[in-house]
């Protein structure tokens, strides 16, 4: 009993066979169409395009005229005309169907025998021999009840399964009971009993907000007796801001969230973008406001484009940012293509870069049409109040750079060979559109707001600029009134007066574009201001020559000065004891009067500009402006991601969101719904979780309360022998998984059954050197490429580069990191300091209250008695017996190792 | 089965008392936990099927499919007709093939059609005259010890067919025992202080199969590889305690109380594989704590031993050291020691483009730390009871994508040296285009079936209730090539 079923080898040779020998420019998805009704009972010859045409010698038919149907196929094709005038449906199943029993060759044989015998219907030469016929009865039947079974086509659009009727209803609490109670009676599974309240309580505390029930919560929750005691939990912890920290890094695991990677001590960013965590905040906030998933997604494609003058939803566009790849953009715009389809459609777009999609219906050109969605686009980051220095700070963010930047088919995926005639249109892939969408998508142009494309002439940037030259102006002043020497006064005197001319030319500047922002450019006004700025300018560059003059001439004087003051050489043949410092002045010497010249010059120049008549010409500050227009594609392309007729959307969602509280997906390869990837287990349940989700506006916390609150859910996770023997790997959930908690949560709980976890949230990553020291939670840990936090790595922590599900492994390395760490033994010592303040000298009460802390349960009388035995170990050296308090260190330290500790039972 | 209703797979919960009870501390032998008595029938008990002619694997991977062509499966005809498209060949035959199993290439094979000359030179080599590439000229050296299997085929035309050469599966059927882990699970260990299955080098990335190529699935994550960088000075991270004042004697009285608690409250969990692995791992990363550091403790090898290995050269050092620390482990009795090279996304050995830079640079990295391996196995006697076994996912195209060759798994290569194997020969052939594997065709689990016979293994009576196997995941070993 397993899923998928076993793959034969002549299943495997078959399903490759197709994969290759799909002739030029046939319809192949009517084969596709085919292979899908028929499935596994349709033979190898048959899975073919002379299943419905004659076989052609044309080796390359411009069309179908060339490649004539047979009987068979004539007898489709014209059906699905009468169907089509009469308005009725024609899929190829309902075709295939209704002429099942119809011999379309008239051979004697009706077709769907001779499908599932493997000769060709539309073939009267191709003819089963009686006995074959005889025997096909056993085949009919199993097919028929395949045919009969949820027909699960995760490319078409959404329909809401109807509940299945199950022999227990007082079983279903949650409508995906009923589900899972169909299929745990199908496969002869009786459920298991609600778990213990200890154990669910620590199981749902960990999977809502990662943090286990302490003590206090434990026996609150022991001691409510009424009806709802757990759904109240649920709630509390729904509504808990832990809960968008816990769930928050589950999506970033799914949308690849990545810190910023790079080289020579920071001063090169190569992967990802500095502050990219304001995106992983927004990502927190967002799910613990319950925003809409549908919103989420448009936000992260196209914040820019739907709210371009709201920074906080800028923030969002961090997951595209997050691919930017200094080093290559075809990398970086093929990781967007590949990782976008991946995290939202559960599709392996990137495998259609080179050539078609070997196993799911996508051409290449359509890969390229999903870049084209992505060409003009690119990162940038802007200023956030209070901070200039975008290195310090800022939002990093999309937006459309270039509108008409060209969107080649590369040749083979070959970026160095592209085909200039073929220029791709933004577009999606057919096959994806169910049938109520259009591959074309609905673009339009978004005009952007002014502080969008020029956000340097916001208030508060100004404010901020303003701000940074008036601290200079009273740096230089304060610099000028402690300057002591003459030479130090002159310099620091022109530095004073350089800082007040440029501070005087930038309130000039401002008030000039506040007027232009006006509309009055024209005015006198503006003119007046312009050459104030002018003039100031021209001060501030005059002082700055005659200074740079100055320092020259000083330099000049100071080096004479040196030479003349020192001895003259002594004899040839001694060495001379200032031969160095001779040579050091004569040097300075020659390039200061070297420079002497051009210096005059130049304050010659400024003085005359300065004495000139001023003119409107002054030189802009700094500023970055950005085109006033974005294309629209990313908007139209993630307005299309969720519509509700998107087939794909709202179920890759519900199945991430399954898998996390499931421990394994329904689509056991969340990331890959296509062909190579694994079958639904529970198809009918997924859509009708997909429907609901939708239905419930892309609402998470209903769906997550309908998960946990469902009898599923509540099950003991302990085995049931017939059970084990007839599902042994709980495909159809008749027990609730056991899981071990990821990485963050390891070291999240070691910290927070100490008391010592810092709650604080959001804000810039943490070092990720101070993995065992800080005390806030894992999310908060830097994690990018050649950045991560150990400890975490080895609990099977994220991949940055891709990580669609965690692989929790057991490995010896896993075991020295919780026995040896400074982190453990650190909040072991805290554990038992804390607890032996409350127990005092009384040994029971401590191993009491360290299994409530520790593990969220009371200990059983066996396991009190280990622990006992173990704080009063006898010793054979009296004078070597142990210290108490280290043994109570060493119990904790035991229970922080504890199976049950990182296991979510 | 046994007829105790408490039972569950095998395992009762009295039985998993009496197995677990003791734990580390109790001195019971990890490998022999968790065996139930009454099930004993069912469940490998350490001991070989019959007398193996091997006690040791070091499992050689190259990620991103190896050229046979300008390998071990050395084609002149290529040379000949250079520039002609295949059908222009006497040879056009190659493309048909009446093989029902045959996998086809990817779809854009159309275009591969046009012959590539070789882009290494090659000559024969030791009495045997065993004909291999100029890349490979060191492993050449030792071609009399080598047993080339020149007729393999895979099922997977992508790089996720280096899952299928660890395990035999299609990617798309997710994770199934890895060969190293059969063996893990077949024999147990020769050494309480370290690991059964060693994993060396960076693996395939997630893409193609990842944690999975070094798994052990339904087996439990016990019998999985254990993963260990080269670095000596950082084997493995919090291999001691961060506090000094913690001594041994500390460590296994805490060791002692775990295992008592872990047992009493798996008590109700007798099916549960990541607790039993879990207890075993603790009591392996006790002693792990000082094994480990001996063992990549690589600077008191002599500096003739270290340059046979190629650990003087900076191309080859790294992975002369990965082999030399796989002599260390099999003379320290570790099963199973799988060396990856070029691991991570796809594979380094892709070499779609301009092959002949690729594959020389990659080649000059493993030829001497290979052949090292091999000449350093004979010379201290090892290489009687060690298997050594060189593998790939796939060939590479006969025919030329631009200046590289595309995945070819229609016929490849690999070979196997060492104990129990003739060495000399080639065994099994492609056509002579190297196009598709014609003579004694091989499915990659028949090199597993060879290895597992080899270590005395019989896969069928391995066989794990409930996870019926088929023929296919099996295999059959190829009787020609041991001796």
């Amino acid at each position: 009993m397993r899923l998928p079923p076993r793959i034969s080898r002549r299943f495997l040779g078959l399903a490759f066979a197709l994969a290759g020998a799909a002739p030029l420019l046939a319809t192949p998805s009517n084969k596709a169409a085919l292979e899908r009704h028929y499935d596994r009972f349709l033979e190898k010859n048959l899975a073919r395009c002379t299943t419905c045409h004659l076989p052609s010698d044309i080796k390359e038919p411009e069309s179908l005229d060339d490649f004539p149907h047979n009987a068979f196929g004539n007898r489709l094709r014209i059906l699905g005309e009468e169907l089509d005038k009469a308005g009725k449906p024609k899929g190829i199943a309902t075709r295939l169907a209704l002429i099942a029993q119809e011999d379309s060759d008239g051979d004697g044989v009706a077709n769907e025998i001779e499908l599932l015998l493997g000769k060709n219907p539309g073939d009267s030469k191709q003819t089963p021999a009686a006995e074959e016929i005889a025997g096909a009865q056993a085949k009919q039947t199993e097919f028929a009840r395949f045919i009969a079974s949820y027909r699960w086509q995760p490319f078409e659009r959404v329909q809401r399964p109807p509940l299945p009727a199950i022999s227990n209803p007082g079983w279903v609490r949650t409508p995906i009971d009923a589900f899972i109670a169909a299929a745990q009676e199908e496969h002869g599974l009786k459920p298991r009993p609600e778990a213990p309240k200890s154990i669910l309580l620590r199981r749902v505390y960990l999977d809502l907000i990662g943090l286990s029930p302490t003590p206090e919560e434990q026996r609150a929750f022991a001691s409510d007796l009424s009806p709802d005691a757990y759904e109240k939990v649920v709630d509390r912890l729904l509504e808990s801001p832990q809960y968008g920290e816990r769930w928050g890094r589950h999506w970033m695991d799914i949308w690849r969230y990545s810190d910023w990677a790079g080289w020579t001590d920071g001063k090169q960013v190569r992967d990802s973008q500095r502050h990219i965590w304001r995106w992983r905040d927004w990502i927190v906030e967002s799910l613990n406001a319950d925003h809409g998933y549908d919103q989420m997604v448009v936000e992260m494609l196209a914040a820019d484009e739907l709210a371009p003058n709201d920074p906080e939803t800028l923030r969002a566009t961090g997951f595209l940012v997050r691919n930017y790849k200094m080093l290559s953009r075809e990398q970086w715009l093929e990781d967007t293509v590949k990782h976008t389809s991946q995290a939202f459609l559960g599709i392996t777009l990137g495998c259609a870069k080179c050539h078609d999609h070997r196993t799911d219906p996508i051409s290449q050109a359509e890969y390229y049409q999903v870049r084209a969605i992505f060409e003009p686009h690119q990162v940038r980051t802007d200023r956030v109040p209070g901070v200039l220095d975008r290195e310090k700070d800022g939002v990093p963010r999309v937006y459309d750079i270039d509108k008409d930047a060209p969107t080649y088919f590369f040749i083979r995926g070959d970026e160095r060979r592209p085909d200039k005639d073929r220029v791709m249109q933004p577009g999606v892939p057919r096959a994806l559109c169910g049938d109520r969408l259009k591959p074309a998508l609905d673009i339009t142009r978004v005009a952007l707001p002014a502080d969008a494309a020029s956000p340097d002439k916001r208030d508060f940037v100004i404010r901020d600029t303003l701000l940074a030259s008036e601290q200079l102006l009273l740096n230089a002043r304060d610099a000028f009134t402690k300057a002591k020497t003459a030479n130090q006064i002159t310099e620091r005197k022109f530095e004073f007066a350089i800082a007040e001319a440029r501070h005087t030319a930038l309130l000039a500047e401002i008030r000039a574009e506040q007027i232009e922002a006006a509309g009055n450019k024209s005015g006198d006004d503006w003119k007046e201001a312009a050459e104030e700025t002018m003039r100031a300018q021209n001060e501030a560059a005059l002082f700055e020559t005659e200074l740079g003059l100055y320092k020259l001439k000083t330099a000049q004087a100071d080096a004479r000065q040196i030479l003349d003051d020192l001895p003259p050489p002594t004899e040839a043949e001694i060495a001379d004891p200032y031969q160095a410092k001779r040579e050091k002045a004569a040097n300075d010497l020659k390039t200061a009067e070297g420079k002497i010249g051009a210096a005059e010059q130049a304050f010659a120049k400024a003085g005359a500009q300065a004495n000139g008549d001023a003119t409107t010409g002054f030189k802009p500050r700094p500023k970055d402006d950005y085109p006033a227009v974005s294309t629209g594609r990313r908007l139209a392309f993630a307005k299309w991601l969720v519509q509700n007729d998107n087939p794909l959307t709202a179920r890759v969602a519900m199945n991430h969101l399954w898998l996390r509280h499931f421990g394994r997906g329904i689509v056991a390869t969340p990331e890959n719904f296509g062909f190579n990837g694994a079958r639904a287990s529970h198809p009918a349940l997924l859509d009708w979780l997909a429907a609901e989700f939708m239905a419930n506006g892309w609402k998470m916390k209903p769906m997550h309360r309908m998960l946990v609150t469902s009898n599923t859910y509540r099950m003991t996770s302990t085995p049931d022998a017939a059970d084990l023997q007839l599902d042994t790997d709980n495909l159809f959930l008749w027990r609730m998984p056991t899981r071990r908690m990821e990485a963050e949560l390891v070291r999240d709980n070691l910290l927070y059954v100490a008391g010592s976890l810092d709650l604080t949230r959001g804000g810039a990553d943490i070092d990720q050197m101070q993995g065992l020291t800080s005390k806030r939670r894992s999310l908060y840990l830097r994690s990018a490429s050649e950045k991560e936090v150990e400890f975490l790595k080895i609990f099977d922590g994220p991949s940055v580069n891709e990580c669609y599900q965690r692989h929790p492994s057991v490995m010896p390395q896993q075991s020295l990191a919780l026995a040896n760490s400074e982190l453990t033994l650190a909040q072991s010592q805290v554990v038992a300091k804390r607890l032996s303040e409350q127990a005092g000298a009384n040994a029971e009460a401590f191993v009491r209250q360290a299994f409530e802390r520790v593990l969220s349960r009371i200990p059983s009388d066996d396991e009190l008695g280990a622990c006992l035995a173990f704080l009063n170990a006898p010793s054979n050296d009296p004078a070597q017996a142990p210290d108490p308090m280290r043994l109570r260190e060493n119990l904790i330290l035991v229970l922080f190792n504890h199976n049950d500790f990182i296991t979510i039972r | 089965m046994p007829s105790n209703s408490h039972s569950c797979a095998g395992v009762t919960r009295r039985s998993f008392l009496a197995d677990t009870g003791m734990g580390f501390t109790g001195l019971v032998l990890g490998s022999m936990l968790f065996r139930d008595q009454t099930a004993k029938a069912e469940q490998p008990d350490g001991r070989p099927h019959f007398p193996p002619k091997a006690k040791s694997v070091i499992w050689i991977f190259l990620c991103g499919g190896v050229s046979h062509l300008e390998s071990f499966d050395i084609k002149p005809a290529l040379n000949q007709y250079a520039g002609k498209s295949i059908e222009e060949t006497p040879y056009k035959g190659v493309l048909a093939t009446s093989e029902k199993n045959i996998v086809d290439g990817n779809p854009s094979h159309g275009n591969r059609k046009v012959l590539m000359p070789l882009q290494t030179g090659f000559k024969p080599y030791g009495e045997s005259g065993l004909v291999v590439g100029d890349w490979f000229q060191n492993i050449g050296s030792c071609a009399d010890d080598l047993a080339v299997v020149r007729s393999l085929w895979t099922i997977h035309n992508d790089h996720g067919a280096q899952l299928t050469w660890q395990t035999g599966r299609h990617p798309r059927e997710l994770n199934h025992p890895t060969l190293g882990a059969w063996v893990s699970y077949g024999l147990g260990t020769l050494n309480q202080n370290l690991p059964e299955y060693v994993v060396l080098g960076v693996p395939t990335g997630d893409c193609c199969g990842g944690a999975f190529t070094h798994g052990a699935a339904y087996l439990g994550p016990e019998y999985a590889g254990v993963r260990l960088g080269n670095d000596a000075q950082k084997p493995l991270p919090f291999i001691r305690p961060a506090s000094s004042e913690i001594t041994s004697e500390e460590q296994l009285q805490n060791l002692s109380l775990l295992g008592k608690l872990n047992t009493l409250s798996g008590i109700d969990y007798p099916d549960d594989k990541e607790l039993r692995a879990r207890i075993k791992s603790y009591e392996l990363a006790f002693q792990m704590q000082t094994s480990i550091p001996e063992v990549m403790q690589l600077e008191t090898e002599t500096e003739a031993t270290k340059g046979l290995y190629g650990m003087d050269k900076p191309e080859s050092k790294s992975f002369g050291e990965r082999c030399l620390v796989a002599r260390k482990l099999v003379e320290r009795g570790v099963r199973f020691i799988q060396i990856f090279h070029g691991g991570g996304g796809g594979g380094e050995w892709d070499a779609h483009s301009d092959i002949k830079a690729n594959h020389e640079k990659l080649s000059k990295q493993v030829d001497q730390p290979i052949a090292g391996l091999l000449k350093d196995l004979k010379q201290r006697g090892l290489l009687n009871d060690t298997l050594v076994v060189f593998g790939t996912e796939f060939g590479r195209t006969p025919g030329a994508e631009g200046t590289g060759r595309d995945h070819h798994p229609q016929g490849f290569s690999a070979w196997l040296a060492g104990g129990g194997i003739k060495g000399g020969m080639a065994h099994g052939a492609t056509d002579e285009l190297g196009f598709h594997a014609v003579e004694n065709r091989h499915y990659v689990t028949d090199i597993h079936a060879t290895v597992m016979q080899l270590m005395g293994l019989d896969s069928y009576r391995l066989e794990v209730p409930g996870r019926k196997r088929l023929e296919i995941d099996h295999g059959e070993a190829i009787s020609q090539i041991i001796a």
